[in-house]
């Protein structure tokens, strides 16, 4: 697996498109907090000049966050699966190539969280200044939103190991994170037992999380962890099993 | 052990249809072995489930000592072209040769330089694939699969593309690796004289079986087609044939020239028949057929 983490390294590295939209998205979190700051100190009553409306892109952008993750993944998968018949011609198991690229890919999207959260929180702590600070509840609900945003990524991950079209990722995206909550409830509610099951729906908790950053009331939900967790587990078993018995050629 | 891949009883369905039935196959070390048939005849899958493209639905392959589904260790010793090269085109020969090396675990760096020298390619190192020739591209999937110095080559239609002088370029290097380097070839290819050049074994498979098996010598015997003779007087030629051989086939044709179409084997008996019974032959020869003319015969019945 190290060999082919190298060798997976050494592309990524080189993936220059990757690098500067990487770049681009890092601009315009910076771009976008001046821009407020600017607004905010020039317009008078403008009222996006606040952490909050500042971190509530994020906790309201989580769909923004699985184009990302979209991006990322496909960087390493993607049109250039076609390489995967030579790898494993010579030998490099299936199960060493599915967990090296989502390994790698993971990191990468990991590093790049990592870095705009860096980001988001020096600028929404240097450059506005609330009645109230908002820092505990968008780090707590960014919390909660990381083990739903990793199983989104597992999602693609599995989906594009399998060559399934991109437009159908996005919709598969859409369904599970922003419909779910919907679905389930019309689907259930008239059935006794599973009325509430809705609320273990990733849209629900990605909803509810939202709606308590509002409040300034974010607290730790591990339901979030579980539901995260369970289906990145779900995803990665029916994606590696399918994966297992694709022929690649 | 002389064999380094066999299979038993090896089949692939896709859905309904069967596309190799029950194949019994074995490459012998140091041989040059040709895979011949029409397109669709299942040479492709055959390639494919050995390399691990594909999954057999029945039967068992072994690779050197190992045996299926556990092939992944002795796939590294293995070199696979199957189609055409798939590489990353944007990058360079040897940056796409160089993640491969790192893949492979291939240790020493300057291998890439010694394969892209064997393949000739060495001046297009730089070059972005995607400015690659068909040519170009092919060699650059034979240098792959020459990188981690494997033991036994399958390669797929490896001079596809590839204009005279560079068939006879991958000619030349397929026997230099054979005879040199002692590397085993299973080979397919469109172009069957080509292989006849090379193979000293030549495999026919036709909708998925495998319906001859044959050295290169056996080709030889089996492919004899017509003895010519051309002696100075035909008839007196004719008359003793036809007193020798009672069930001889012969045609005669202008310039003292008699064509034997049977009793091609007893041919050095027919030449000393002749001479005994004071019969001057200018000319004999045994005319052979081509290996596209054999194939076609076996294949697909067309054959003259």
């Amino acid at each position: 697996m190290m060999n082919y983490l190298k060798s997976e390294r050494y592309r990524l590295t080189r993936k220059i498109s990757l690098h500067v939209t990487s770049i681009i998205a890092f601009v315009l979190i910076i771009v976008a907090g001046f821009a407020l700051d600017y607004f905010g100190k020039n317009e008078v009553g403008f009222p996006y000049a606040t952490t909050y409306f500042f971190y509530g892109n994020v906790v309201n952008g989580s769909m923004l966050i699985f184009i990302i993750a979209l991006l990322v993944n496909s960087s390493l998968t993607g049109k250039d699966l076609s390489i995967l018949k030579q790898s494993i011609s010579f030998g490099i198991s299936k199960s060493t190539i599915f967990w090296s690229k989502l390994i790698l890919t993971l990191m990468y999207f990991l590093l790049l969280c990592f870095i705009g959260m860096i980001l988001m929180v020096v600028l929404g702590e240097t450059l506005f200044t609330d009645s109230e600070s908002y820092l505990k509840s968008f780090l707590l609900a960014s919390v909660n939103m990381f083990p739903i945003v990793i199983s989104a990524f597992m999602l693609v991950h599995v989906m594009k190991m399998n060559q399934i079209g991109t437009i159908y990722t996005f919709i598969a995206i859409l369904v599970i994170y922003t419909m779910s909550d919907g679905m389930i409830n019309l689907m259930f509610r008239l059935v006794g037992p599973l009325d509430e099951l809705h609320k273990w729906t990733p849209s629900f908790l990605l909803n509810e999380n939202a709606l308590f950053y509002t409040e300034n009331a974010v607290t730790f939900s591990w339901e979030c962890w579980v539901v995260g967790i369970g289906l990145s587990i779900i995803f990665l078993t029916i994606g590696l099993w399918q994966f297992y018995k694709k022929a690649i050629d | 052990m002389n064999a380094i891949i066999q299979t038993k009883e090896l089949s692939k369905k896709f859905k309904s249809e069967e596309v190799l039935k029950s194949i019994d196959f074995s490459l012998n070390i140091g041989e040059i072995c040709a895979l011949i048939g029409k397109n669709g005849a299942g040479k492709s899958t055959f390639f494919k489930l050995l390399s691990g493209q594909m999954i057999p639905t029945t039967g068992s392959i072994q690779l050197f000592d190992k045996k299926s589904p556990n092939l992944d260790e002795a796939r590294k010793r293995m070199g696979f072209m199957i189609e055409s090269p798939v590489f990353f085109p944007d990058f360079t020969g040897v940056q796409n040769l160089e993640y491969f090396r790192l893949q492979r675990g291939v240790v020493e760096k300057r291998r890439i330089g010694e394969v892209l020298n064997l393949v000739n390619l060495t001046h297009a190192k730089h070059k972005k694939f995607h400015t690659y020739s068909m040519g170009m591209k092919q060699r650059l999937g034979i240098a792959l699969c020459l990188l981690s110095s494997p033991d036994c080559l399958v390669l797929d239609e490896p001079i596809n593309g590839l204009d005279s002088e560079g068939i006879v370029e991958i000619r030349n290097l397929l026997l230099q690796l054979n005879q040199e380097h002692h590397i085993t070839i299973l080979v397919s290819s469109h172009i069957l004289n080509e292989l006849q050049l090379i193979a000293d074994r030549f495999v026919f498979i036709k909708k998925g079986m495998i319906i001859e098996d044959i050295s290169k010598k056996e080709l030889e015997e089996k492919s004899k087609k017509q003895l010519h003779v051309q002696v100075d007087h035909v008839a007196k030629a004719a008359q003793v044939l036809e007193s020798h051989y009672s069930s001889i086939q012969y045609e005669v044709i202008p310039d003292g020239k008699i064509v034997i179409y049977n009793h091609v084997n007893d041919a050095a008996a027919i030449n000393k028949l002749l001479i005994t019974n004071d019969i001057s032959v200018t000319s004999f020869h045994i005319e052979t057929y081509k290996l596209e003319e054999y194939f076609l015969d076996i294949v697909e019945g067309e054959g003259k």
